[in-house]
């Protein structure tokens, strides 16, 4: 299987069932997107971040979320600053300038709204890392299971997983391959010329690895997919009693969130 | 699950024919699926081109998400859905849309995949949907913001809903016509890129906002950027149908020729 | 034919990104006009040093000269003009819809003129015997013809040093005697040929030097004839000499390896001598 982004540690929410986790990733997603003051999404972040350190995750990759995206985060910033169209002004700047929208002022709301959004994509960054960093695939997928996604779809998770690294050194041979016949570096050149590159990585990978697919059928096949038996699991996993209070205060917020946005 | 249990009761005395067609999913043998849905997360890797002022990448992904509906037919939703999800749980630190990113791969693959399939009507439905998300949002009534989905959109819609558009095209990518295989590509491409680029869009202005000011002064920049995206895939899409085409090895036009 | 050294490599060590170390201080000189084959077993190194010797990799110590350019300054679309590297599967390089096109493509991207294109697309399908073929789509030929059009793209390039990896593996004997014609040919016209191979009987007839690898080092670099002569040493390293030279080596052979069958017949018959005379007076 291809190697995850997980950090095996033992902590609070390394314990935690993944389908609880799961639940409480959706919530906190879902919370997000309804909240659209920068308080209570501080609120939010605030416990992601207390998750992460509390998981022990590493604090570097939280600054390279940050440095990765600041300049999305700064536009997002910088067009409600500039263009919400709020009340209380805060900051006079110019004349209005109609053609671009601009009043003229900064508003309260402007600043607001505009730390909301930020705050929001924060969130969204950093809350599949600590899912996915918190638990291993195998649990992942499991939840997935018991969550009575069809099991043909898991199926083709963890089968695709799997194929992964033969495909991936593949991607890697076809580049060199194709270096080797003077086909420019896939990394240099302008746009144009990288894009047309791809075309001599990926019509070669694709047909390759459908050439392959007759092999992948009757190792599947031999594995007797689609058998109709109840399936039983090597990996069994409960819910705690943490568990489903994590699962009950993921509802409780869900629905104070709903409360405080439209109640 | 539990139907799969009912039906075994009658079955389960005669010979297991059947497990080929629970093999396939629409269609489409699952090794097939499979594989596609590793090439996806493989292409996922592999940047491509830069979005301005936001420090982002996009990745090839967007080719095979623009060919996937006539390599795979509608399973191509499914498969893009695998792909975008295992992504996600292997690199789950790149994605601007978060968690989310999957739906926007799977709506690209499904819109063109159905038409393959000739559910257009279905396909319409899709669309329709999407268009309807991005223009329910107060972002998308301000100046000039009809502009960004426009040029692509425009041209799904006419390929789904135009009935003499939308059987020469089904026809000549299921002939393989040498020539005219190009063109109906490049529709087909565009209907997969452009509800894949709609529906990134409506969940952009959805989750932050962004407003006219961003999108109508990069307008002429990200026209072009699909066009080159659309260029490249049809050439792409091309390349691997023949290819598939000629190398006897099993896809969608097959099944639905 | 001069001495002229082509590629020199020096002290390289290569360590890949995950660790595994896959060469730990080569020294060798490919000189013009060599046949040179890499043996070994999987995983001693034999495909990452020829991926040092147009630049796929570069060392992580050591240097690698090629013509007299330092691989680590060169990138790897301009070295493919000084050495072509064919790899195992055809079908990892191709990807046009024609035979002729597919040639064309790797000319193109490196910025020919039109004409140059034609007239070296026109030399490399005679050279291959592909003309029967060029507007056929490659995916739909036999391997052994997908083979010879992979070759036909880095010929194309006309470099003077020809790397070939494993070109044997996977054709029946007719694909393999096919694709070793071809290679036979370009050394004769003056190419300089590597070849990476399993195949011991392969390099007894072609090579005139054989380079055995194990872990990471290149222990022995003979002509075939001298280093198959310890095959006890050989065994160890799990490859296996021809079983004709074999077979010389239990009879008491020991000067140097006897490589084919009519060396063989003719060292025996000069052991039985008189025998042989006898029968042959009593004709």
């Amino acid at each position: 299987m291809a190697t995850s982004a997980f950090i095996p540690a033992n902590t609070f929410l390394h314990r935690l069932d993944a389908r609880s986790k799961l639940i409480a990733l959706l919530t906190i997603l879902a919370i997000a997107m309804i909240l659209d003051h920068p308080v209570y999404i501080l609120g939010l972040l605030g416990i992601v971040l207390f998750s992460w350190l509390a998981a022990r995750l590493p604090l570097n990759f939280l600054g390279n979320i940050f440095k990765y995206f600041s300049g999305i985060a700064l536009l997002i910033f910088c067009i409600q600053l500039f263009f919400y169209p709020g009340e209380i002004y805060l900051l006079h700047l110019s004349r209005p300038i109609p053609l671009i929208g601009f009043s003229g002022y900064i508003s309260l709301e402007g600043v607001l709204y505009g730390l909301a959004l930020i705050l929001r994509l924060i969130v969204i960054l950093t809350i599949a890392p600590l899912l996915v960093m918190t638990t291993p695939l195998s649990e992942l997928m499991l939840a997935l299971v018991k969550f009575k996604i069809p099991y043909r779809f898991a199926f083709i998770l963890t089968t695709a997983m799997s194929l992964l690294p033969s495909i991936q050194n593949r991607a890697e041979l076809i580049q060199q391959a194709q270096l080797c016949r003077g086909v420019a570096d896939f990394e240099q050149g302008n746009l144009i010329l990288r894009l047309r590159a791809s075309a001599s990585l990926l019509i070669p990978l694709i047909l390759g690895a459908f050439r392959d697919s007759q092999t992948l059928e009757v190792a599947i096949s031999s594995r007797a997919f689609g058998a109709p038996v109840q399936r039983t699991y090597l990996l069994e996993t409960h819910l705690r009693p943490v568990d489903y209070s994590l699962i009950m205060a993921s509802g409780l917020l869900l629905l104070f969130s709903l409360w405080i946005r439209w109640g | 699950m539990k139907d799969e249990r009912s039906t075994t009761q009658n079955t389960i005395d005669q010979p297991s024919r059947r497990w080929d067609v629970k093999g396939r999913i629409l269609g489409i043998p699952i090794s097939l699926v499979v594989i596609w849905a590793a090439l996806f997360v493989t292409a996922s890797a592999i940047p491509a081109l830069p979005v301005p002022g936001m420090g982002g990448v996009i990745t090839i992904n967007a080719i095979m998400t623009a060919i996937s509906g006539v390599v795979l037919g509608p399973a191509a939703a499914v498969a893009n859905m695998a792909g975008g999800i295992i992504s996600m749980l292997l690199f789950p630190f790149g994605a601007f849309l978060g968690p989310l990113s999957f739906l926007t791969v799977t709506v690209g693959g499904l819109v063109s995949g159905l038409l393959l399939a000739n559910r257009w009507k279905l396909a319409g439905v899709v669309e329709l949907l999407v268009v309807a998300t991005w223009f329910v949002n107060p972002d998308s009534w301000q100046t000039l913001m009809w502009i960004v989905p426009l040029p692509y959109t425009a041209v799904t819609l006419l390929v789904i809903f135009f009935p003499p558009l939308r059987h020469w095209a089904r026809k000549q990518i299921l002939s393989l016509d040498r020539v005219r295989i190009w063109p109906a590509m490049f529709l087909y491409v565009t209907v997969a890129h452009s509800a894949e680029f709609l529906t990134t869009n409506a969940m952009v202005n959805w989750m932050y906002d962004l407003s006219w000011q961003y999108w109508v002064p990069t307008w002429l920049y990200w026209v072009s950027v699909d066009t080159v995206i659309i260029v490249i895939s049809t050439i792409i899409g091309v390349g691997v149908l023949t290819g598939l085409h000629r190398a006897r090895l099993p896809h969608a036009t097959e099944i639905y020729r | 034919m001069a001495n002229k050294e082509l590629i020199v490599v020096q002290d390289v060590c290569y360590t890949y990104p995950n660790g595994v170390e896959a060469l730990r201080g080569v020294n060798l000189v490919i000189n013009k006009g060599d046949f040179c084959a890499i043996v070994g077993q999987n995983g001693s190194g034999k495909t990452t040093l020829a991926k040092h010797f147009n630049g796929l990799l570069k060392p992580t110590q050591g240097n690698v000269w090629v013509e007299g350019y330092n691989t680590t300054q060169c990138r790897v679309s301009e070295m493919s003009r000084l050495v072509g590297y064919v790899f195992q599967n055809p079908d990892d390089m191709l990807f046009c819809s024609t035979v002729e096109e597919e040639i064309a493509f790797g000319l193109r991207m490196l910025r020919f003129t039109k004409e140059e294109i034609n007239h070296r697309v026109e030399n490399v399908l005679e050279l291959l015997k592909l003309q029967g073929l060029r507007t056929q789509h490659p995916f739909a030929l036999s391997l052994g013809d997908r083979q010879r059009v992979a070759v036909a793209c880095v010929l194309s390039l006309a470099p003077e040093i020809f790397v070939f990896d494993e070109p044997t593996t996977g054709q029946d004997h007719l694909g393999a005697l096919s694709i070793m014609s071809v290679i036979q040919e370009l050394h004769t016209k003056g190419c300089t040929i590597v070849i990476i191979t399993h195949d011991m009987r392969l390099v007894a007839e072609y090579a005139s030097r054989v380079i055995v690898m194990n872990r990471g080092q290149s222990i022995i670099d003979a002509p075939p004839a001298v280093a198959f002569k310890n095959y006890n040493f050989l065994e160890e390293l799990s490859l296996r000499p021809p079983q004709v030279t074999q077979l010389a080596t239990l009879l008491g052979h020991d000067e140097h390896a006897i490589l084919n069958t009519k060396d063989f017949c003719n060292w025996l018959s000069s052991r039985i001598k008189p025998n042989v005379q006898n029968q042959t007076s009593e004709a």
